[in-house]
């Protein structure tokens, strides 16, 4: 047997064990992550009705819907196929598992892309799973309802009261800033601005409908008024070079 | 429907607000240390998968080791970052779904915006006393749908797109570039003015994040220090709802 086709078979088996194996673990991780909610809508004896998830699973569509998809297709040129049930499960992909994987790559002296950079990215995200799973398990998993139970009530009930707000001010700036696309910025702004003090006082029960409405808007005037002599032609525009830089993803 | 509890550990109440009873119950526990085991599993795969393959690309076992460790210490930083964002929402969705939904498989914001839209639904808001355990219950059940879209997605196109890595780039314009980036501007958007209203301790938590993100942005920029855009939404979060703390205890 030559060595070419040695190779050839290696390479082969690989990609069977990791294609096999990457989806057979990702819908056991996806089994864990719905028997959680299924346990408390049907055997848990609380009043939650299947419309009514219904209802909120088509709001969350309409706001994410998109990025369900795009996300996935985005990553995939950089992270090679073994990788992609890697970290659509392991979750922070942009602020940690493209970094950690990069790193490896720069410090092995490889190229992503290649066959040898598509191992040092399966064994940099290993890595980084490995850290990731040990600091949630002790810090949150152990410590985490001690560490909740040393904080005084008012402090907690402010953070039950002010989270939302508090993470969604963060959010947004840190959107802004990685997205590096200040027009669509600008649109996002003055469309939420009408949505959220103009048409929710004015319209009674439009308040479901908010961010659906907003967000729909923004996207569709953002391609509308798009700046077409620098995102005219798609041969220029790869997935790489535009790769939002920041942890929002 | 509603089954009456069968089991002594749940205490179900549809009305209560006691969330941390039915969020911390031992079925949920269970979940989360079930995908805890799966990850475990699938990295032990691979790296065995890798190890094998390593040699005949010429790869040596100490490229494969170094490429690990570059990985697990790139990782401190960024983790430790989401454990600090974690220990903050405990009290919001208790230990096991703050594990998976925001330690693992999602992300604080879109975990968090999705619990609030999904809230909002039922006509909730989170952590304020229309926070029941039915809606909690709800949030979660949304929160997991739209997680396990995103891994649908993955199993589906993984194998599409490998077989035609070059169509993606036909498909893959100046539309994919543009719209879903200011999709997500958007959603955080309208959610974070939508707190406006509500009062004026909700404008100060708001307005104090944002200022002290905008902050650690400049000064990450100016300085050239990654690390801090990873620390960045740790540190806006905790600091700004100190302010929001010390303004409800303003006379």
């Amino acid at each position: 047997m030559s060595n070419m086709t040695q190779v050839h078979q290696a390479l082969g088996a690989f990609d069977k064990t990791t294609s096999r194996w990457g989806r057979i673990t990702m819908i056991m991780g996806l089994f864990f992550s719905l028997a959680a909610p299924a346990y408390l809508v049907f055997f848990a004896g609380l009043d939650i009705t299947i419309s009514g998830i219904l209802t909120a699973f088509g709001a969350l569509a309409a706001v994410f819907g998109v990025i369900w998809i795009v996300e996935p297709l985005t990553y995939f040129p950089i992270l090679g196929a073994p990788s992609m049930y890697q970290a659509f499960m392991i979750g922070n992909i942009s602020n940690k598992l493209l970094p950690a994987a990069m790193i490896a790559q720069s410090t092995i002296g490889v190229k992503a892309g290649t066959r040898k950079g598509e191992l040092a990215t399966i064994a940099a995200i290993c890595g980084a799973a490995t850290v990731h799973l040990l600091s949630l398990f002790i810090f949150v998993g152990l410590l985490g309802t001690w560490l909740v139970s040393v904080i005084p009530v008012d402090v907690v009930h402010t953070v039950q009261l002010y989270i939302l707000p508090t993470v969604m001010g963060a959010v947004v700036v840190q959107a802004i800033v990685s997205q590096k696309a200040p027009r669509s910025a600008v649109i996002a702004l003055v469309v939420s601005l009408i949505v959220v003090f103009v048409l929710v006082p004015l319209i009674p029960g439009f308040a479901l409908y908010a961010t659906a409405v907003a967000v729909i808007s923004t996207a569709a005037l953002a391609w509308l008024l798009r700046d077409r002599s620098k995102l005219g032609a798609p041969e220029d525009v790869t997935a790489e070079t535009e790769l939002p830089e920041g942890p929002v993803y | 429907m509603s089954i009456p509890a069968a089991l002594p550990a749940a205490v179900a109440d549809s009305n209560s607000t006691d969330i941390l009873a039915i969020a911390n119950s031992p079925f949920l526990w269970a979940c989360a240390v079930g995908v805890f085991l799966v990850i475990v599993l699938q990295s032990i795969i691979y790296l065995k998968a890798a190890d094998t393959a390593a040699p005949h690309v010429g790869m040596t076992k100490d490229e494969l080791k170094t490429s690990f460790r570059a990985g697990a210490i790139s990782a401190l930083g960024p983790s430790l970052a989401v454990v600090m964002v974690a220990v903050a929402l405990l009290t919001v969705f208790g230990t096991p779904a703050v594990l998976v939904r925001i330690g693992l498989i999602g992300s604080v914001s879109y975990e968090t915006a999705a619990a609030a839209i999904a809230a909002k639904t039922a006509g909730a808001e989170l952590g304020g006393p229309t926070y029941t355990q039915a809606v909690f219950g709800l949030a979660l059940a949304a929160m997991s749908l739209g997680g396990a879209m995103w891994m649908i997605a993955t199993l589906i196109l993984t194998p599409l797109l490998k077989r035609g890595d070059s169509a993606l780039r036909k498909v893959n314009p100046a539309i994919m570039l543009v719209v879903p980036g200011a999709a997500m501007i958007a959603a955080f958007m309208v959610l974070g003015l939508g707190e406006l209203s509500k009062s004026w301790l909700h404008v100060v938590a708001f307005v104090s994040s944002a200022a002290i993100m905008t902050v650690l942005m400049l000064i990450a920029k100016r300085v050239n220090k990654p690390w801090i855009k990873e620390w960045a939404l740790g540190i806006a979060i905790i600091l700004s709802l100190a302010i929001t703390y010390a303004a409800t205890r303003l006379p």
